[in-house]
């Protein structure tokens, strides 16, 4: 246990040596919201289920925020294995679970602390949830980073390169995105498939997308007369997790010690 | 002449060692343009407008815009490697080492997004071929600009992490305040000040050219963008020639 705090305590140090790389982060996020979602708000079609684009917009950027900085563990530890600083992190005196455990955690904790002001924003914007809401979502959003945090991992031992792990990453990104209700409400991307337009496996991966999950959990709460709460998107975020976590510790521990 | 040339060609060749980045960017515009652009098309209404061309014209300007602003970063990557003392002792003259640079700059990203842009003409399926030719033409301008905006900026703070989050601050600002996603009569209704911004914004005379050009919106009179390109371009090329000639000496990057 004191080995997994002592893990927490350098990365979030590191975390922190990256506050140039935080702030251009949070500024592009926050003109995302505070300029082109107040412009869509006047482009939105009368036919979408949408009143302000500003307000559906606001839950699922401080989803997008939380994977971003979740994803960031990946680069770290991609740039250990190519400088070989992981020989120097297996000599530390802790067991190897209990550093896989501790850089899953640390990756998945740095994302909530960068999510928390935008989190903030959107609820100053959209009003508060009830204590017992508030806790579900600071929850489903703690599983949702660790297993993002766990999938950069994973991404992040298994490429030799730099390069190899960015065009990864990348790949990861924009399906996850763009493939999600985080900018445009689920229906659409439903509709589309019903017309053909729209491969069925990307509908599929859209309605059982962590981001999407998140997002409209959030909206449920906030904007309850654009969706209703689903168990079924817990448990999506909740399988998930478990599986990114429990697979990016057990490729940690494996990949590392061989390389 | 020959000289400059040279410089030219170097920045090209050290652009496409870059594959993966290359890669990633190409991964990028397809996804915005088969993911985001189709789905953001049935959420949006704008009167007159097929949003999905008008979203894909845009994009191609974005994405020359970032591929320009590379440049930038090469600077700091030779100054970290101390390849800029190699640079330097080359028998160049330190104008033709930068005008090549500029234009090295603006060449290569405009020779990457050729091939983007040629798919964004296959899926807005129209052309104005006149608006067309004048249009590329300020699409070249505007990437010089963009590089030489880039090169001005690199050597005037001279260290990596404020470069960085310039960048992607100036990046946010300058395509979401443009007419690269929005036309400007929404920006305006928005927000005047957004709208005002965006009214003399590089990028939306690049983008509102290159539609006129593609054949997806009208233009009143494209004289005026077109001046607004090349003002721009010979604004950030010459200060950036002259800055860069003076900073070029005597170290202090971080």
């Amino acid at each position: 246990m004191k080995g997994i705090l002592h893990i927490l305590e350098h990365d979030f140090r590191s975390f922190f040596r990256y506050k140039w790389w935080l702030v251009g982060l949070i500024s592009m996020n926050l003109a995302d919201l505070f300029i082109m979602a107040i412009v869509y708000n006047y482009m939105i079609s009368s036919e979408v289920k949408i009143t302000s684009y500003f307000d559906f917009f606001a839950p699922g950027l401080a989803v997008t925020g939380l994977f971003a900085s979740a994803f960031m563990i990946g680069r770290e530890i991609n740039m250990e294995r190519r400088r070989e600083v992981h020989h120097y992190m297996l000599s530390l005196p802790m067991t190897r679970l209990e550093l896989a455990i501790g850089r899953v955690l640390s990756g998945g904790l740095r994302g909530m602390l960068y999510m928390s002001p935008l989190l903030l924003t959107c609820f100053i914007f959209l009003g508060f949830p009830t204590v017992w809401q508030l806790l579900l979502i600071l929850a489903v959003l703690f599983l949702l980073a660790t297993g993002i945090s766990g999938l950069s991992i994973a991404i992040a031992v298994s490429t030799s390169s730099l390069e190899k792990f960015i065009t990864a990453r990348g790949l990861v990104y924009y399906t996850l995105f763009f493939c999600s209700s985080v900018f445009y409400p689920l229906s659409l991307i439903q509709q589309l498939g019903s017309e053909g337009k729209f491969p069925a496996p990307l509908v599929t991966l859209a309605e059982i997308n962590p981001l999407s999950n998140a997002s409209d959990m959030i909206r449920s709460f906030l904007m309850p007369d654009y969706t209703s709460f689903s168990l079924i998107s817990i448990v999506n975020v909740f399988i998930f997790s478990v599986v990114f976590t429990l697979g990016a510790a057990f490729a940690y521990m494996k990949i590392i010690e061989r390389t | 002449m020959n000289k400059l040339l040279l410089v030219v060609e170097r920045d090209i060749r050290l652009f496409f060692q870059y594959k993966f980045l290359i890669i990633i960017r190409a991964i990028w515009f397809v996804s915005q343009i088969a993911l985001f652009g189709l789905i953001a098309s049935r959420m949006v209404y704008v009167q007159g407008i097929d949003y999905f061309r008008y979203y894909v014209a845009g994009l191609s300007v974005m994405t020359l815009y970032s591929a320009a602003v590379f440049i930038g970063f090469d600077i700091y990557e030779e100054a970290e490697h101390g390849v800029f003392e190699y640079l330097l002792s080359l028998p160049v003259s330190r104008r033709q080492l930068v005008l090549g640079r500029s234009i090295g700059g603006g060449l290569r990203s405009f020779i990457y997004v050729g091939p983007l842009i040629a798919l964004s003409l296959y899926v807005i399926g129209s052309l104005n071929p006149l608006g067309f030719l004048i249009a590329l033409f300020a699409l070249f301008l505007f990437s010089f600009g963009v590089s030489g905006m880039s090169i001005t900026i690199a050597v005037m703070i001279k260290s990596s992490d404020r470069f960085d989050i310039l960048m992607g601050v100036l990046d946010a600002l300058i395509v979401r305040l443009s007419t690269a996603m929005y036309p400007l009569a929404v920006v305006q209704a928005a927000n005047p000040l957004y709208g005002g911004v965006a009214s003399f914004n590089p990028v939306t005379f690049a983008t509102d050219l290159f539609r006129w050009g593609a054949g997806v919106t009208l233009l009143d009179n494209p004289l005026l963008p077109l001046l607004g390109i090349v003002a721009f371009f010979s604004l950030f090329t010459l200060v950036g020639v002259i800055l860069y000639e003076q900073h070029i000496e005597g170290g202090g990057w971080q």
